[in-house]
């Protein structure tokens, strides 16, 4: 086992190749954008920008600073416009956002276990939801008046509508359950 | 900030309380809640480079009603209450150092020794560079012990 003055030593050779990726300007914009969201708090200067956020960028400096891989797959579902582009995703990044879109707990992503992913869901976009996902439906005409008359007289989305819809007919469905 | 969180918290139950009190109710007992994780490093100011995400971890005796009020004033700030911190694994031997005293709210702050063993332990990966930053400054002898009593391999984040 090696002792504490041998550990020191190695770790100071460590930290000296840590400390050439953190000024790498990869890292520097990715992590001064992240604190400049307020994502992040460092205890030490970092020159905040407002640039788009290069994914590629981003994985380098996860490396460096495991906690912004912690965040990258949330912030590609909830701020997708913080990226330059999120188009070609590498695959386990790509898995991982597509979890998130389902509202799914991802598998784990370069060393981050999914719930970890998933738990950011809620919290790093503007609105405190998880995403929300398209379903469609064919309805009938007297379904759509019905639907256009609720609306207009409860002065909410079509959307709110259904949803408030379906949560009185499962309160109801338990209320009988219950009975 | 946590400190100023705190008195408010405080604040908050000191007055629900003498709501109570004229109603006849039940007031809040008094309740310490444990900073732990890397806002506990930051709180404590450790000389080692930090990065921080939004949740913070506690261990607390709370009730749900002060619970959801410390939330709240968490997300003010642009905090977040981990809703997990309670299962955050904390030596035995970890020394909490008071921050605040109020009436009814005490903050403490799980020493910094006894955080970065919890962190070494069980998610190394993610804090590797936190636990290599520390090595090279010079680790205590507690920090050393503690790697050794709860076999904490020291060499494999090098």
């Amino acid at each position: 086992m090696m002792d504490a003055a041998e550990l020191q030593r190695r770790a100071k050779r460590r930290v000296a190749q840590l400390d050439r990726r953190r000024r790498d300007p990869r890292y520097q914009r990715v992590l001064g954008r992240l604190v400049g969201l307020g994502l992040l708090t460092t205890n030490e200067s970092v020159p905040q920008t407002r640039e788009p956020i290069d994914v590629a960028d981003a994985l380098w400096a996860a490396e460096v600073e495991p906690r912004i891989a912690e965040l990258l797959p949330a912030l590609l579902v909830r701020r997708p416009a913080l990226f330059a582009a999120t188009d070609a995703l590498p695959d386990d990044l790509a898995q991982a956002v597509a979890a998130l879109r389902r509202n799914e707990v991802p598998a784990e992503f370069r060393g981050v276990p999914g719930v970890n992913l998933h738990r950011w869901l809620t919290s790093v976009g503007r609105k405190s939801e998880p995403p929300s996902r398209l379903k469609a439906f064919r309805l009938q005409a007297s379904d759509i008046a019905l639907l256009t008359r609720l609306r207009e007289e409860l002065g909410i989305t079509e959307t709110a509508v259904l949803r408030r819809g379906l949560r009185a007919l499962a309160s109801a469905t338990w209320l009988r359950e219950q009975s | 900030m946590l400190v100023a969180i705190a008195e408010r918290l405080d604040a908050w139950v000191v007055e629900r309380n003498l709501e109570a009190r004229a109603e006849g109710m039940l007031t809040h007992p008094p309740c310490t809640i444990h900073l732990l994780g890397q806002t506990a490093l930051l709180e404590l100011g450790v000389p080692l480079r930090l990065a921080v995400t939004n949740d913070v971890d506690v261990h607390a005796n709370y009730g749900a009603a002060i619970e959801a009020e410390l939330r709240r004033l968490l997300k003010q700030a642009g905090k977040e209450l981990d809703p997990l911190g309670e299962e955050v694994w904390m030596p035995r031997e970890t020394r909490y150092q008071r921050l605040y005293a109020g009436e009814f709210v005490t903050l403490k702050v799980a020493d910094a020794d006894a955080v970065l063993i919890s962190k070494a332990l069980k998610a190394p990966r993610k804090n590797r560079a936190l636990i290599v930053e520390y090595l090279a400054r010079g680790a205590t002898p507690r920090f050393m012990q503690l790697a050794h009593k709860y076999r904490v391999d020291l060499e494999a984040f090098l």
